[in-house]
């Protein structure tokens, strides 16, 4: 506008311009070129400048002042050009490859580079002042012949008018800077600025240490009687000791704010803010980095958000507070106040925070989060190997996904994770399972609505599925910890169980929440709780109310059926009760009851039955062994027996509900037998019409046995006490005969016997006849002490070999069972309609193989038995049809 | 060789396919057709289990009121080495009433005629609940090499009969091996 006008001038002025004007004119001009070059080489004569502001003022007669300014303005700039920038950037020649170069090699130019930038600031700051004056020089001249031509009125415009030419110098000076930027400059920039709060949080944290010490001595002499005196003398000399240290960081602040403040007078405004936010977010990134490093048993948060209001924001706030002054006075002498200590009440008041700073505030918070965030999912797997103890980490986690969330990159990069570290043929199942119910509970705390849990946790239970002995490690892990075989290590089952007894009073609670009296306050509470479920979440997966995180549900569906794990447990539990010589069975009453507040009443009824079974024998038992003085009917005379009633207990179960139980037969000694006979007597007339049927070879008998030189006790099978009974009258057995007085066959004594022969008791030695072996019992301990020895290592081993056989059908007995039976469906089929694809046979199973067992097996699980039998060449597989083969 | 049920009663119907059984029991019960599924189940799991030889049935695919049955001519019969398909349809009303049973090979048999209808007291008014799908085979099964001459359906085959060896030519004439279904 102000341009035009005078545009406009300038035409009326030429119109009336004679010759001689024009030839005036064309000479003031050339006195004031020169005059403008001699005044900017710097000879400045005092002359000088009357001259130049004469010419100016001349020329602005001629209504040329806009001229002059572009003139003089360019004049500015080429001179700028040559002596400043070119002068500046050459002082940073030097330290081209500083970003290449690892600055920690060289600290020794260091503060080299620091003076450096320094000085080149402080030069070409000086210079530009100089050429301000010039600029100002100017100013006043043509405002002076303005004032003489002009009425007053216009001077209030061209004080504006200078403004906007300072202004335009401004943008002058910065665009030569940064048009001869070198690519190295902000590198260097952000260096020093890397250096300098480092230097600060040096400071700052040795000032932390020293608060957290001082905080820690209060505490200790609270109870002292001299406290008062003692805290504030150590008030004063922490009052000092803070002073110096305010007056330590107002120099660093202040240095650091002048060259920010000379940044920004030449124009690099935005350069150094860029510099001092990239120093101060890679000395964040640092510090985070050190301070999660790799301990997950402490929370880091809390700290590195102290930590960033103590160095970052309070530099920023110094900083800022400093720039601010010196931009709001241009006066040096009010800049030069302690930035400290206005920053320091409105620091610890928090009221009249900047807004800048709230921003930086929750910036440096925000990349604090992220970066946590990442250190810990990228660790994600080693802190839940170690969950609980790294509970911290991921309280911390979770803080951070909420404020970042970026769920799904912990979702991915630990399903990575997983796939690479835990799912491989290395892993053991009891490790995988562990890791699982661990990631439950960790992602439960991140995640509560088990939304991510759910993506994590399918290639686990996947994999799973694929292991033969998935089953069996989960019920081992359930029922672990309740006094049974801890074949597992660790202390898995107590956690599961741990986990089952917090779900039953977790169910107490729903139990509550669902009540249908709810108020309707409550109600309203519920509904202004709802939360819509993460967009992650998988709609197909149901609602949030079904994705309720239950471990022992998660470890179910990994089998995909509870019956599975039902009936695994039936057999575990079979297996303990087996073994058990007292009627002792409260834990596993505890954890019965536990499981059927999950599985339900009915698929536990067998259990109970068993358990039942079990308490009833003890009655049972006792009312017998009440018998005991009245004569029986049989008239059994039990007084030659060594063994009397009161050493027998038996455990009575109905076979019916009991998983199918290993039958072996044997001979038990003669009184032994006579014992049971009567002992079944005695039953039967207690409990008419039943009748008790034992299972011989189940049990266990604590034999004594008495040698020449030693007593031994024992706990063994029936098996192994038949064995070693048999050597009471006679010294020496071929196997043969052993095993025709035992009653099992050959092979199954060899194995059995090892029990004794592994512990010294029995020796084996060859005969003549190679088939055959003797065994021999050892009387003295003499002889065998040595073999004794020897084996101590191994017997465990043997031991655990031998109970490994177990006295109830084994799972995988049971599938075989299973098998046999989908096979005569097969054949009755194949054998009424010819042949059948697979999928037929499939429908067909499974529409009709209802009864127990009914068919749950996959398709793929049928094709591979349907190709065994093939292979057994009781069926043909002819273009996709099986058939009978004929 | 189990003969249990055999058929011996001589009193039976001449033409008992024709005419309608006759109601020998009292009026059917109420049937839930949940019990008689869960009859028909057990009875199939009671089959496949039994493992006899030379008698077999199964469900037609998607309903167990249809059987298909398969039976084999019995060792030292003039039928050895045949074998026979069989249809069983049930009522809903099982086992208070018999299943409805036909050959669905043809069959050379003086009590089968050439629609596959069978004459057995057991399958009419000689039925029992106690009766099963097996037993019923069973008893098909011996009724081949032991049939009813005095009420034939199939009086050439009864004729025959008296000539072990040409009524073992004329079955393996007319014997038609069953297709797969």
């Amino acid at each position: 506008m102000e341009e035009s006008t005078s545009f406009f001038c300038n035409l009326g002025v030429l119109d009336s311009l004679s010759d001689d004007g024009v030839q005036e004119i064309l000479n003031t001009y050339a006195q004031f070129s020169a005059a403008t070059q001699a005044l900017l080489n710097g000879i400045g004569r005092l002359s000088l400048r009357s001259e130049f502001v004469a010419h100016v003022q001349s020329l602005c007669k001629h209504g040329l002042e806009s001229l002059i300014l572009n003139h003089f303005l360019r004049s500015l700039q080429e001179n700028f050009e040559i002596n400043g920038a070119s002068e500046f950037w050459r002082h940073f020649d030097a330290y081209e490859n500083i970003a290449i170069l690892n600055t920690s090699n060289l600290p020794h130019s260091e503060e080299e580079v620091r003076e450096v930038l320094c000085k080149a600031l402080e030069e070409i700051s000086s210079k530009k002042k100089c050429q301000e004056e010039f600029l100002s020089i100017l100013v006043h001249a043509l405002q002076s012949s303005r004032y003489d031509l002009m009425e007053k009125g216009r001077q209030y415009d061209s004080e504006t008018e200078v403004v906007r030419l300072f202004a335009k110098y401004q943008l002058l000076v910065s665009s030569v800077l940064m048009a001869t930027l070198p690519r190295h400059f902000p590198d260097l920039l952000h260096w020093y600025f890397k250096g300098k709060l480092e230097e600060l949080s040096a400071i700052m944290a040795g000032e932390l240490n020293e608060d957290y010490k001082f905080q820690c001595k209060d505490d200790m002499e609270l109870d002292g009687k001299g406290r008062i005196s003692s805290k504030s003398g150590q008030k004063d000399f922490n009052e000092c000791y803070q002073l110096e240290k305010f007056s330590n960081i107002d120099k660093l602040v202040k240095s650091i704010g002048k060259v920010v403040l000379d940044l920004r007078n030449l124009g690099f405004t935005s350069m150094a803010e860029d510099a001092y936010a990239s120093a101060i977010f890679s000395l964040l990134k640092a510090k985070v980095d050190s301070l999660a490093d790799d301990d997950y048993r402490s929370s880091v948060l809390e700290p590195i958000k102290e930590w960033i209001k103590a160095v970052p924001l309070h530099f920023l706030h110094s900083l800022l507070a400093y720039l601010g002054n010196s931009a709001g006075n241009n006066s040096p002498f009010h800049s030069l106040k302690s930035s400290l200590a206005p920053c320091a009440s409105s620091f610890n008041s928090g009221v009249d925070t900047p807004e800048g700073l709230i921003r930086w505030q929750s910036r440096l918070e925000y990349f604090a989060y992220e970066t946590l965030q990442d250190l810990r999912i990228a660790k994600l797997f080693e802190i839940i190997v170690d969950y609980p103890d790294s509970s911290p980490a991921i309280e911390d986690l979770k803080q951070c996904l909420e404020y970042t969330g970026q769920h799904s990159k912990l979702v991915e990069s630990f399903i990575s994770a997983l796939r690479y570290r835990l799912l491989t043929a290395g892993a053991s199942t009891n490790d995988i399972l562990h890791q699982y119910v661990s990631t439950i509970k960790a992602l439960r705390t991140i995640d509560s609505a088990g939304v991510f849990l759910e993506a994590v946790g399918e290639p686990i239970r996947e994999y799973l599925r694929g292991r033969k002995d998935t089953i069996k490690c989960i019920v081992t892990m359930l029922t672990d910890g309740t006094g049974g075989n801890s074949n597992v290590s660790g202390n898995t089952g107590d956690s599961l169980l741990e986990e089952l007894n917090r779900d039953e009073e977790g169910q107490e609670n729903v139990g509550i929440d669902d009540d249908f009296h709810a108020d309707d306050k409550q109600a309203w509470i519920n509904a202004s709780r709802w939360e819509p479920d993460p967009v992650e979440a998988d709609p197909l997966k149901g609602g949030r109310t079904r994705r309720k995180v239950d471990i022992l549900g998660m470890l179910v569906s990994i089998i995909g059926s509870k019956d599975q794990l039902v009936n695994e447990y039936r057999v575990m539990l079979a297996e303990k009760l087996l073994n058990k010589s007292d009627y002792d069975i409260d834990s596993e009453i505890r954890t019965l009851e536990l499981l059927k507040i999950h599985f339900g009443e009915s698929s536990m009824q067998k259990c109970e039955i068993m358990l039942n079974d079990l308490i009833d024998s003890k009655r049972t038992n006792s009312n017998i062994k009440a018998t005991i003085n009245l004569p029986s009917q049989t008239a059994v005379d039990l007084k030659e027996s060594v063994i009397s009633m009161n050493d027998l207990d038996a455990t009575i179960i109905s076979s019916n509900f009991w998983p199918p139980i290993q039958d072996e037969n044997i001979n038990l000694p003669a009184s032994v037998d006579h014992l049971l006979t009567d002992y079944a007597q005695r039953f039967n007339e207690i409990k008419t019409p039943r009748k008790l049927q034992w299972k011989k070879n189940l049990g266990t008998v604590k034999l004594e046995l008495q040698f020449e030189d030693r007593e031994l006790q024992f706990s063994v099978a029936p098996v192994h006490a038949v064995i070693i009974m048999q050597f009471q009258h006679k010294k020496s057995w071929s196997a043969r005969s052993l095993a025709a007085a035992v009653g099992v066959p050959v092979d199954v004594l060899s194995r059995r016997i090892n029990f004794w022969v592994n512990k010294g008791i029995l020796s084996e030695s060859r005969t003549a006849d190679s088939t055959d072996h003797v065994y021999v019992l050892v009387e003295s301990m003499i002889d065998t002490s040595k073999n004794v020895s020897n084996n101590g290592n191994n017997e465990d081993l043997m031991v655990g070999e031998d109970e490994g056989e177990g006295s109830v059908a084994s799972v995988e007995d049971q599938i075989r069972k299973e098998m046999t039976v989908y096979e005569k469906f097969i054949l009755g089929m194949l054998t009424n309609f010819g042949s059948m694809a697979l999928d037929r046979i499939h429908n067909t199973l499974k529409m009709f193989c209802v009864a127990d067992p009914s068919y749950d097996k996959s398709i793929q699980q049928l094709q591979s038995f349907l190709s065994g039998l093939v292979s057994e060449e009781k069926l043909e597989l002819r273009d996709g049809m099986y058939l009978l083969k004929k | 060789m189990a003969a249990i049920n055999r058929y011996t009663d001589n009193t039976a119907p001449a033409n008992p396919v024709v005419s309608p059984a006759k109601q020998s029991l009292p009026p059917a019960k109420t049937a839930d057709s949940q019990s008689v599924l869960k009859r028909l189940q057990s009875e199939l799991m009671a089959l496949m289990m039994s493992g006899d030889s030379g008698i077999s049935a199964f469900p037609e695919e998607d309903n167990i009121f249809c059987w298909k049955g398969t039976i084999t001519g019995s060792k030292e019969t003039v039928f050895e080495g045949t074998e026979y398909r069989l249809s069983f349809s049930f009522p809903n009303d099982y086992p208070f009433k018999p299943p409805k049973v036909k050959f669905e090979t043809g069959c050379f048999h003086p009590n089968v005629d050439v629609y596959g209808n069978i004459c057995l007291d057991i399958l009419q008014d000689k039925w029992s609940s106690a009766y099963d799908v097996r037993t019923i085979l069973l008893s098909i099964q011996s009724l081949l090499g032991e049939p009813n001459i005095s009420s034939p359906l199939n009086t050439q085959a009864a004729q025959l009969w008296s000539n072990q060896e040409e009524y073992r030519k004329m079955v393996e004439k007319l014997y038609k091996p069953p297709t797969a279904a």
